[in-house]
């Protein structure tokens, strides 16, 4: 520990208190969602079980709950699933495979990464449109995946370029061709970066807003982002039940994010959004 | 069991500018095994990847038998490779490393299991087939490398520096067990080693390598006594030979004020002249000083500067001159070798 | 060519979606920002030229908008980076176990869902006496329309500055110990140390984040949208990106623009290229594409 200074016990103070912000909105919200009436960070009311009526009943016009949970589990599932397998293949080629153009190619993906997509929304609208898939699932699973893939080559790549050589040779004298070569001995291998990639789109995904926001409007269709945010809007919030939907929401990132924390710490060290 | 004639015609590998291997031919018997021998970076390691199929070569032809085989995949190559690393997969166990060409080719899992085995039996690791490479030594991990490259039958062996990762002393047993292996199986071998004396111990023939060319390809024996140039004259045999740059004139080799007395069939003006220590005396008729004596065990190495040059004297034990002494230097001359200015061995 | 079967196998679905989603969009915002499509005119669109453009330049309200553009831009960036450099300090000054929970708990508003993370906001910063902050500070109306910049530079930040965190940690980490050691012998104080030997050392760490945070939020709008949706009142916190997307396709206004939103975008979208292509030349690019050792495919 080369930096400790002297009175290092006052530096857990500070860190301490600059946390502070974070806990107690995470504190606000767990309070808020359990009792029918919190004062600043204090519950004055009793446990409020009513906050979780959104359960079990649709609440002023929107569709249950279970509707958009299920839209986003799929959403993420998928969203992920395409992430790590078009970014592993990608990234494969990139790093391993000799052909022209492959310096581009890595530069193209470079540049993407860097890129805001965020400000190619309204054309992406359009494209969804002309596509057929503007308002469907598949439209926002295909667009999300596509904002995440030059990160995930990115990642995927520095994966691959740590794979030994020889080993490659081996198996292609073993007899494979470098299509199983892919599947059977470079991806087992690289599994922390599967995982690492893995575990960020799901939670990129999961918490997704502006996308679904804006290229889908039926209610059907809509995900857990879209669905609570028709709750801020209201004129006369009930804090209780959205700080309920809201925890609803929040859980399996919270779980998630406990789970893959090790992994996660270098993949948003490694640059993703500002 | 089968072994294949391997025939090189012309094979040359550049990598952009850089000539990483010339204009190569070489014949490889049917069941022999053959070492390429050289520095790093003297090309033998390209070759070999060229005859598995990994680096495609820039300009000439490959044969396995009669069939060309240079424009193959290496899966359709049917050889066997161990690699310096040995590259065996960490994520499966020593029976699935050694099964994994086998599934390739969809043999029933009964007859994979039972030439695994057979296989394992044959190089003693049978009882590691269930742990994974990391849980095995660094000699059974080399026996499990070889393993995956035989269990296939192949018709070729290629060894990348397979033994270079191993102790010194499990390294000169395991050169026993493969050459004794590969002579009982008959399948054509190639090895590729900086170690001359793993050359020289397990090959059949050795071909030395140095900058991208072929110097010399020949029996262990006639290596070291009819070396093709000063390169091989020098990269075989311990210690290096003694070569001497000068100037023949009739009878005689003649360094600066020197004249050192040589038999005849020498060649005519600038030229080198070798000797190995063991065949040098301290009992000739050229006068020199010692500059350094150092014991090697069974024999004493002398180191002598006669004229501009320094020569090397291996002397029996007892012997051991001190720094300073006046010796004088002689050779047997029946094991003189001849070199012309380029380098190039003149007579027999 | 058979030879090039598997690299196009290989790099087919991350092209495709990369084409559709990535390299048709900067030519549609591009193609779209010369037109004049809008709702009325969404079937058969003129081509204006840069008549868009023209028309953002006389915009009697751009001169607000950029100004608020440049507040944001600059005071997010200035909280996440020197935010960054104190947790990163902070957090490798301690124990390690006390510096990974810091560093955990800061990493929270990132992978919050941004719903979430606003809703949060929304609660804590009520009228008092039902908003922690409202209560700090007595006021009787949400802190958000009392300071919306307070709200949304201090929202932004508390997400962005982990980024900035986890390189600067990772940056000071790589730092060799004996030039602690080194300047501890010299006598030098531990905040001697930091400005004498770790920030000039973090020198190119602080522009890396600088460079790429200032780029993503000229263009990121959500967490405006959420928190004051621009408002309150006209145009108070609307930035540019923000106006693009609602010029094009907020669902509230009647006529939507869609050319003139493009013409905005479109300015983001060459700025962000020009930026990108930018950093390429200043990473060494040639370092990271090595010849493969397999000539076969």
């Amino acid at each position: 520990m080369p930096l400790l200074p002297p009175r290092w016990r006052l530096l857990l103070v500070a860190i301490a208190a600059l946390s502070l912000p974070i806990l107690s909105g995470l504190a606000w919200l767990l309070l808020t969602g359990w009792f029918d009436q919190v004062h600043g960070l204090v519950p004055t009311g009793r446990l409020g079980p009513d906050n979780w009526r959104f359960l079990w009943e649709a609440v002023g016009g929107r569709p249950s709950v279970w509707i958009p949970l299920r839209n986003s589990l799929i959403f993420s599932g998928v969203v992920a699933t395409v992430v790590v397998l078009a970014s592993s293949m990608a990234a494969y080629a990139i790093s391993r495979l000799s052909f022209p153009g492959r310096a581009a190619y890595l530069g193209l993906v470079l540049v993407l990464h860097a890129f805001p997509a965020v400000s190619l929304i309204i054309a992406i609208f359009f494209i969804l449109r002309r596509l057929g898939l503007f308002d469907t699932l598949t439209g926002v699973i295909l667009v999300k995946a596509s904002l995440e893939l030059p990160l995930g080559i990115w990642l995927m790549k520095g994966f691959f370029d740590y794979l030994s050589w020889e080993m490659e040779m081996a198996a292609l004298v073993d007899g494979v061709s470098r299509w199983t070569l892919f599947w059977r001995i470079a991806l087992p291998m690289v599994r922390p970066g599967l995982l690492a990639l893995g575990t960020f789109a799901l939670l990129s995904a999961w918490g997704e807003f502006i996308l679904p926001f804006t290229l889908i409007v039926s209610n059907q269709n809509w995900l857990m982002s879209a669905y609570l945010q028709t709750f801020l809007g209201e004129a006369f919030t009930d804090f209780g039940m959205v700080a309920a939907v809201g925890l609803f929401y929040a859980v399996p990132v919270i779980v998630l994010f406990l789970l893959g924390q090790r992994y996660l710490l270098n993949i948003y060290g490694g640059g993703v959004k500002g | 069991m089968k072994g294949i004639r391997v025939r090189l015609k012309g094979l040359a590998k550049h990598f952009g500018r850089v000539v990483a291997l010339r204009t190569l031919d070489l014949d490889v018997r049917a069941g022999e095994m053959v070492a390429f021998l050289g520095p790093s970076g003297c090309g033998k390691t390209t070759t070999l990847l060229m005859i598995a199929g990994i680096y495609q070569p820039t300009a000439g032809e490959i044969y396995f038998g009669e069939r060309r085989v240079e424009h193959l995949h290496p899966r359709d190559r049917d050889v066997g490779m161990v690699f310096q690393s040995y590259a065996l997969y960490p994520h499966l166990t020593i029976f699935d490393n050694i099964a994994f060409p086998l599934t390739l080719k969809k043999i029933a899992p009964a007859e994979v299991a039972r030439r695994v085995r057979q296989i394992a039996d044959l190089l003693g690791i049978a009882h590691t087939l269930d742990r994974r490479p990391g849980q095995v030594s660094g000699g059974q991990q080399q026996r499990a490398a070889l393993a995956r490259a035989l269990v296939k039958e192949p018709q070729v062996l290629l060894l990348d520096e397979p033994l270079s990762n191993l102790d010194a002393q499990i390294r000169v047993q395991a050169r026993g067990e493969i050459r004794r292996l590969q002579q009982e199986i008959g399948v054509t071998s190639i090895l590729v080693t900086h170690d001359q004396s793993e050359a020289l111990a397990m090959a059949d023939r050795v071909a030395v390598f140095s900058t991208g060319e072929l110097q010399q390809f020949a029996p262990p024996d006639e290596l070291y006594r009819r070396p093709a140039n000063t390169f091989v004259a020098r990269f075989v045999g311990y210690p290096p030979m003694n070569l001497l740059e000068g100037r023949y004139e009739p009878g005689a080799f003649v360094l600066d004020d020197l004249r050192i007395p040589v038999p005849p069939g020498h060649p005519a003006g600038r030229g080198w002249l070798g000797f190995r220590p063991e065949d040098a005396t301290l009992d000739g008729d050229v006068p020199g000083r010692v500059t350094v004596a150092e014991a090697l065990g069974r024999e004493n190495l002398v180191t002598l500067r006669i004229g501009p040059a320094e020569v090397k004297v291996l002397v029996p034990q007892g012997r051991r001159p001190a720094p300073g002494t006046p010796a004088r230097l002689g050779y047997r001359r029946e094991h003189v070798h001849f070199f012309d200015a380029s380098g190039r061995r003149v007579g027999a | 060519m058979r030879r090039y079967a598997a690299p196009v196998i290989f790099l087919l679905p991350a092209t495709c979606l990369i084409v559709a989603f990535f390299l048709a969009p900067v030519v549609t915002t591009l193609y779209l920002s010369l037109t004049d499509i809008s709702v009325i005119t969404f079937q058969n669109p003129q081509w204006v030229g840069m008549g868009n453009y023209a028309t953002l330049l006389r915009d009697q309200f751009i001169g607000r908008i950029v100004l608020n553009t440049a507040r944001y831009v600059v005071l997010t960036l200035l909280f996440n980076v020197g935010m960054g450099l104190v947790l990163a300090l902070l957090s490798s000054s301690v124990h390690q176990r006390w510096g990974d929970q810091l560093r955990a708990v800061w990493l929270l508003p990132r992978i919050l869902p941004p719903v979430v993370y606003v809703l949060i906001w929304q609660g804590l910063a009520r009228e008092a006496p039902y908003g922690l902050i409202g209560t700090i500070t007595g006021s009787s109306t949400s802190w958000i329309t009392a300071a919306p910049w307070a709200v949304i530079v201090l929202a932004n930040g508390l997400v962005g500055a982990s980024f900035g965190m986890l390189i600067f940690t990772s940056a000071i980490r790589a730092i060799p110990a004996d030039l602690f050691y080194a300047s501890a012998v010299d006598g030098a104080t531990t905040l001697q140390t930091v400005r004498r030997v770790v920030l000039p050392l973090l020198r190119w760490p602080i522009m890396f984040v600088t460079a790429y945070q200032t780029l993503s939020l000229l263009t990121s709008f959500e967490y405006i949208l959420l928190l004051t949706d621009g408002g309150p009142g006209f145009y108070t916190t609307t930035v540019w990106s923000l106006h693009a997307y609602k010029l094009a396709l907020s669902q509230y206004f009647g006529n939507v623009e869609f050319g003139l939103g493009a013409a905005m975008a479109a300015v983001l979208v060459v700025i962000g290229i020009v930026v990108s292509v930018a950093y390429l030349r200043i990473f060494n690019f040639r370092a990271l594409v090595a010849e493969p050792k397999i000539e076969v495919n």
